[in-house]
């Protein structure tokens, strides 16, 4: 009689639980919904040019002012911690939802500026050579295979475009590889602050190599949580 | 004299002491290396086999630390939110909490979107020299453009100055529009001919040059038509937007007064 009792309590108090922590998870979502969508504004609300990586949507977007400059496809999204002698080391700082500042290119893009001293007023000047057409930002700006775009205070983003060496030979692949590992162990090892996070996004070759020659200098970043749950709060 | 205790080698037999012993046999110097007996492997004294061994262990030892170090890469996973600040412990305040945050969150949602264009906007991607025009999340034109050289112009004479040919980057908007534009040259089109700058300001005014229109949106710089349409998509301008003439036309039916100017 008394094992009845019990039994029917918890029944009834097991959905009541339940829907407790539905209303908890709930509270705790439409809070950090808020928090991504003040930062928003926040880099809406300024000057710089800034990186949207919205994993619900696998999208990375730049924008200025609150206006999508330019909207590029996710196809992966990686998180790497550093990690010396299989010890891995993470960062507890959170990296998503938080503001980054002064990301960079590594390698960067290399601008070579042509600087003409003009000849003197009234001097007669030679015929002038017919000018040669200038290079093509494909033809002036290489991409690597991979790169990075750093941020101060120790994110990363490392940008790898799909199948982006399989037109590379067999040595090219093994060279390339090679050294990756090189520059990943003297990361792990030499450096605390620099790349205390990676986020690898795999791209499309056009559009990784299309945000290599876009990107402006000093550009900031913010990782959304839950891109979907604003769009859906506000109907 | 005593002599020094000998140290007992790997295969028993004591090793000689320091110094010369004339009268011993063993003094004459072994031709076969491996047959020298007891080497140091730093402080411990090891045979040639021992010492090949902890190398080997050293050495995977090593490659094993060094393939265990760099990065290691876990899919992304949506982590799970957590709850912050004053958060009532009992369930009943739950409630007025969560509509409270729905509302704020709905707010601030709004707040977002106010901060981008509404309506047409221009977009210039000036690394790549590409135009679009777009209006709200629509690409309506995608135009091949020509933006600033980068190129540095000095002065030889005179205040000795110096120009930077590059686009500007920011938010802009259209200041005025205009039809059939006449440019009115500045002093470094003139330096960059090797030509005295002219006194009279009509000398300045060049015709035909800047295309059909012109949508001019501040400090000199406009969005302007060209003579030279082969070099569209390379950057050649002296930092204005060159465009071609039927993109041009294009852009200039849907941009009005105040409309932005995204150049990145």
């Amino acid at each position: 009689m008394v094992a009845v009792g019990v039994l029917a309590a918890a029944c009834t108090r097991a959905p009541a639980t339940q829907k407790s922590t539905d209303l908890r998870t709930e509270v705790a979502r439409l809070q950090r919904t808020s928090a991504l969508l003040q930062r928003q504004i926040e880099l809406a609300s300024e000057k710089e040019f800034y990186l949207v990586i919205d994993p619900a949507a696998s999208a990375v977007s730049l924008m200025l002012r609150g206006a999508e400059l330019q909207r590029y496809p996710v196809l992966g999204l990686q998180i790497g911690h550093p990690r010396v002698s299989w010890v891995g080391r993470h960062d507890p700082r959170p990296w998503q939802g938080t503001i980054w500042s002064n990301g960079e290119l590594d390698p960067p893009r290399q601008i070579d500026r042509l600087v003409i001293q003009a000849a003197p007023p009234g001097k007669d000047v030679a015929e002038p050579e017919p000018a040669e057409i200038p290079p093509t930002a494909e033809e002036l700006y290489p991409v690597p295979m991979r790169y990075h775009i750093r941020f101060a205070g120790g994110l990363s983003l490392e940008i790898r475009p799909r199948e982006a060496d399989a037109n590379a030979g067999r040595w090219a692949r093994l060279w390339a590889s090679w050294s990756a590992k090189w520059r990943d162990v003297a990361a792990a090892i030499l450096t605390r602050d620099r790349d205390a996070v990676r986020l690898r996004m795999a791209m499309n070759p056009k559009d990784a190599e299309s945000l290599y020659r876009s990107l402006p200098p000093a550009v900031r970043l913010i990782v959304l949580a839950g891109g979907a749950d604003a769009a859906a709060d506000s109907k | 004299m005593e002599p020094l205790p000998s140290l007992p080698s790997s295969n028993g037999t004591p090793e000689p002491a320091a110094g010369p012993e004339p009268d011993s046999p063993s003094t004459s110097a072994p031709t076969n290396p491996s047959a020298i007996g007891p080497r140091g492997f730093g402080l411990l004294p090891l045979d040639r086999r021992t010492r090949s061994l902890v190398t080997a262990l050293v050495t995977l030892l090593l490659a094993i630390a060094w393939a265990g170090t760099g990065y290691r890469y876990e899919p992304y996973v949506e982590a799970l939110p957590k709850l912050s600040g004053d958060v009532p412990a009992n369930d009943r305040s739950l409630k007025p909490l969560a509509s409270r945050l729905t509302r704020r969150a709905r707010d601030l949602n709004a707040r977002l979107k106010a901060t981008a264009p509404r309506g047409m906007y221009i977009v210039i991607d000036q690394t790549q020299n590409r135009l679009y025009l777009k209006r709200n999340d629509e690409t309506l034109l995608q135009a091949v453009c020509s933006a600033g050289s980068g190129m540095v112009l000095k002065e030889s004479g005179g205040k000795k100055r110096e120009w930077v040919f590059d686009s500007p980057r920011g938010r802009f908007e259209v200041l005025s529009m205009l039809r059939n534009p006449v440019w009115r040259k500045p002093d470094w089109a003139f330096v960059e001919e090797a030509q005295p700058i002219p006194k009279n300001p009509t000398e300045r005014l060049d015709y035909g040059s800047l295309g059909e229109y012109a949508l001019y949106f501040g400090n000199g710089y406009m969005i302007h038509g060209t003579l030279y349409e082969r070099l569209l998509g390379r950057a050649v301008s002296h930092g204005c937007i060159r465009v071609g003439r039927d993109d041009l036309r294009e852009v200039w039916a849907h941009a009005n007064v105040g409309t932005p100017i995204f150049i990145y």
